[in-house]
């Protein structure tokens, strides 16, 4: 089957104007970065207690969502299901675009820009994650963009070969980001599952984004999808949901069940803010109603409704990110089990954080750097095929 | 084997030797004992005694000095003060009314600092005399070390400070992380660190410094004949910070 791949026309006023607004969610992403650089990281509301915030969120999200894609296009270029070839130019330059985004977001968060472009390359430290990540991150980028000109240009061997590469490295880049928190020393990070979890919500959210772009980018270019291929890539989505399920469930009761952690699971499961994130936004509207929809015999054949079912989980992924960082540096390390401690001079007990409109308008200029490439690659490269079918044995 | 194989046969050897031998260097860099400043006396072990029993109640005379030799950011408002050390209380939580105790805090200089683990630029390290150290000149601000302390013991400029009492030591720039010295600038000249030296002042003498490797030393005596805890030895960090009366 010969599958024509075209650029979009990118000419109206329409595409302009998308561009436009992408450009100026950057600058001003870029204007608060320089804010927080020149007058101190105070101004985005992180705190001695809570050293990390939106952004390291933002972070292993966009890393996440980069996994998801790559796994997408894998399904041809691994497997070679030849009836998901024409979403795979797609799914490869987005992993591209969010690993960039998963950097970018690291980038703009830390204390001496100056520096972190020459320090972690010349002093690097192989125990630990923050260096081993980078090498695994921009390995990443670097074989994804291989990856793309493979696909560009046809080379099936080649393709074969780096999609089977990117497909390993992608496992290993989220094992990687997931032991930046589960090989860490707070009561609620330090889990060897959170890395294996790691994973499976990254393939749960980028299945998800998938399916997200593919509908609407192939509805507003007016491009042909059979609804099989949608419907199959919902099946894949809720598979993933169920073992995000799972792990959830045997992280939160050991956590309940083992003595010296119970006080720390509790504060998890019924602490706060992130409390609410967690049942509300990704046990409830990240999971159940997912779930309840991708396996329901009417609704789970409709592709509008795994469309919804998966902006939920793309919602509901970046709430479970939120309850990775946040809760972990919000409950106060166990100085002295057993005893209380007060007038220390810094933030007793459980730490105060909320995002602030530095840190949004941070995010936001991500997303526009990220969003205006997209757009832009859609007029300047092959990414969409004119139709994506099903194909028919004879 | 035509020129061409033998080229890059060649070129194949030489990389993959490269790669193993610079893979093989990075293995075996101990994150512990990379920097070797002048001055460092490395047959020395250096720890600290703390006897809360000698600690007098009120006196912050240990936090002051340390904040004036070493121009420790103090903003006003505890979500971005440092804090190299700090005087606390504590209660047992079901105790009913039992009486509160003071106990100094500071960093452990971990013998297995997860602070140094952690590090993507080897800016904080172990020095050959146990003293762990912030190199700011090299840190990115990443506050990976921060959130690894699991003593709370390290600090994150978040602003810069307008403090400069002591003009011999550098102003605390933001952007990096930080934490206590053990004033190892004074230690390398024979002298003893500030909190030490305050608190002897005051008359307590509640701080003691000294060469945990010599067993005739105050120190090592102190350990050997009283009862002494560190805190969270369990965590395995080996802390070289010890509490009497704890």
């Amino acid at each position: 089957m010969e599958i024509k791949f075209e650029s979009i026309e990118g000419r109206s006023a329409q595409y302009y104007q998308i561009l436009a607004v992408l450009a100026v969610m950057a600058l001003a992403g870029l204007t608060a970065t320089w804010y927080a650089s020149a007058n101190g990281l105070w101004v985005t509301g992180m705190t001695n207690r809570v050293p990390w915030g939106l952004q390291i969120v933002m972070a292993v999200y966009y890393i996440g969502l980069s996994a998801g894609s790559l796994v997408i296009s894998g399904l041809y270029g691994v497997f070679g299901k030849l009836e998901y070839k024409p979403f795979a130019r797609l799914a490869v330059y987005l992993a591209t675009l969010f690993l960039l985004a998963g950097l970018l977001s690291i980038l703009t968060d830390q204390g001496r820009l100056d520096r972190v472009f020459v320090e972690p390359f010349v002093h690097f430290n192989l125990q630990s994650m923050f260096s081993i990540n980078p090498i695994l991150y921009n390995g990443h980028i670097l074989i994804c963009i291989i990856y793309l000109w493979a696909l560009f240009n046809e080379k099936a061997r080649l393709t074969k070969v780096i999609a089977t590469l990117a497909f390993g490295w992608a496992f290993c880049v989220h094992t990687g980001t997931g032991a930046i928190f589960g090989f860490g020393a707070r009561v609620l990070y330090e889990s060897p599952l959170l890395p294996a979890s790691f994973v499976a919500a990254a393939m749960a959210s980028g299945t998800a984004l998938m399916i997200v772009m593919i509908v609407t980018l192939f509805k507003i270019t007016k491009r042909p999808v059979d609804d099989e291929l949608v419907l199959w890539l919902g099946r894949f989505l809720a598979v993933c949901l169920l073992v995000v399920v799972y792990f959830l469930g045997v992280e939160n009761a050991y956590r309940v069940y083992v003595v010296e952690l119970r006080d720390a699971a509790l504060y998890y499961l019924f602490g706060g803010f992130h409390s609410v994130l967690f049942w509300g936004g990704l046990v409830f509207v990240g999971c159940c109603v997912p779930l309840l929809i991708l396996f329901n015999r009417t609704v789970g054949k409709s592709v509008p409704w795994v469309l919804f079912a998966s902006v939920l989980v793309v919602f509901g992924v970046l709430c479970e990110r939120y309850v990775i960082v946040l809760p972990g540096l919000t409950h106060p390390p166990d100085l002295f089990p057993g005893m209380e401690i007060s007038g220390s001079g810094i933030e007793e007990g459980i730490a105060s954080y909320s995002i602030s409109s530095i840190e949004v308008v941070q995010a936001l200029g991500v997303l526009g750097v990220i969003g205006f490439l997209f757009v832009w690659g859609l007029k300047t490269f092959k990414l969409l095929p004119t139709e994506a079918r099903v194909l028919r044995r004879s | 084997m035509d020129r061409r194989e033998f080229l890059r046969t060649g070129a194949g050897v030489l990389l993959t030797g490269a790669s193993c031998a610079y893979a093989a260097r990075l293995l075996t860099t101990s994150v512990g004992g990379t920097a070797k400043p002048p001055g460092t006396l490395s047959k020395r072990r250096w720890g600290m005694v703390v006897d809360l029993n000698k600690c007098l109640p009120g006196c912050t005379a240990c936090l002051d000095a340390c904040r004036e030799e070493n121009n420790v950011a103090h903003h006003g408002d505890s979500r971005w003060d440092s804090h190299w050390i700090r005087k606390a209380k504590l209660k047992k939580k079901h105790g009913g009314d039992a009486a509160e105790k003071p106990v100094i805090l500071l960093c452990n200089h971990c013998d297995k600092p997860p602070c140094a683990q952690v590090c993507p630029v080897q800016a904080t390290y172990k020095r050959d005399d146990g003293i762990v150290i912030i190199d700011h000149h090299r840190c990115i601000g990443c506050r990976y070390c921060v959130v690894a302390c699991p003593y709370n013991a390290r600090y994150f400029n978040f602003k810069e400070t307008e403090e400069w009492p002591n003009k011999d030591h550098p102003k605390r720039s933001h952007g990096v992380a930080e934490g206590c010295t053990l004033c190892a600038h004074r230690l390398d000249r024979g002298g003893s660190p500030a909190c030490v030296e305050a608190c002897e002042k005051a008359g307590a003498g509640a701080l003691v410094v000294g060469d945990l490797s010599d067993p005739e030393s105050r120190i090592s005596r102190l350990i050997s004949s009283n009862p002494v805890k560190r805190i969270r030895e369990d965590l395995g960090t080996e802390p070289k910070v010890y509490y009497i009366g704890l």
